[in-house]
């Protein structure tokens, strides 16, 4: 089990409800695979410095997530199908 | 700086000139590394006020002569404002430009 952090940018025209969803799901597979998310930050709306997918606005969570580092890459597939998430970056945290 | 802008009119000087004209923004390097001497500075992609300083106007990662970074912690620098870029955190470029166009 290492610890990552999991950066993550959702859609800012969605509602609550989709992003508690989009967030769900993402705890799911992280729990599938033997893992735990350990905390889970809310940055908000946040104006990006670049449009991404010609938005110049994101909502931006940080998970702290221990996950086993072999299933790392089945949640990095699975992100990138994830629609509500524009963008998304998995930091290895070392300490 | 006061030489500098005084420079045209020294025409004698010609072998001089040209290296003067692009060396105007001339940054003093600081004398230690700043993340060697204070331990407690974490190098992260999140604090984007801390790393907005080792970036110029457009963008671009400065490079060491002008940052005084040792070589360790100029490397954590670059990898942390690459990873800050990658989440919209900072711009690839024009920086100053794209605040003021929206």
């Amino acid at each position: 089990m290492n610890k990552y952090e999991i950066v993550v940018i959702i859609h800012p025209d969605l509602d609550d409800e989709a992003i508690e969803q989009a967030l769900g799901r993402i705890e799911g597979w992280v729990t599938e695979s033997g893992g735990s998310i350990d905390n889970v930050d809310k940055w908000g709306k946040r104006r990006m410095s670049y449009e991404i997918q010609k938005q110049d606005e994101g909502i931006y969570y940080l998970l702290n997530v221990s996950m086993p580092p072999a299933l790392i890459s089945d949640l990095e597939k699975n992100l990138t199908i994830l629609e509500p998430v524009i963008r998304y970056m998995i930091v290895a945290k070392n300490k | 700086m006061a030489e500098e802008t005084h420079g045209s009119s020294r025409s004698n000087r010609s072998e001089q000139r040209p290296r003067r004209k692009y060396n105007t923004r001339y940054v003093r390097k600081p004398r230690f590394c700043q993340f060697c001497s204070d331990k407690t500075l974490a190098i992260d992609y999140k604090n984007t006020s801390l790393l907005r300083k080792f970036t110029t106007e457009e963008g671009k990662i400065k490079p060491r002569r002008q940052t005084g970074a040792c070589a360790k912690h100029q490397r954590a620098v670059s990898r942390e404002i690459k990873r800050a870029r990658h989440i919209a955190l900072l711009p690839f470029t024009g920086g100053t430009w794209e605040e003021k166009a929206r």
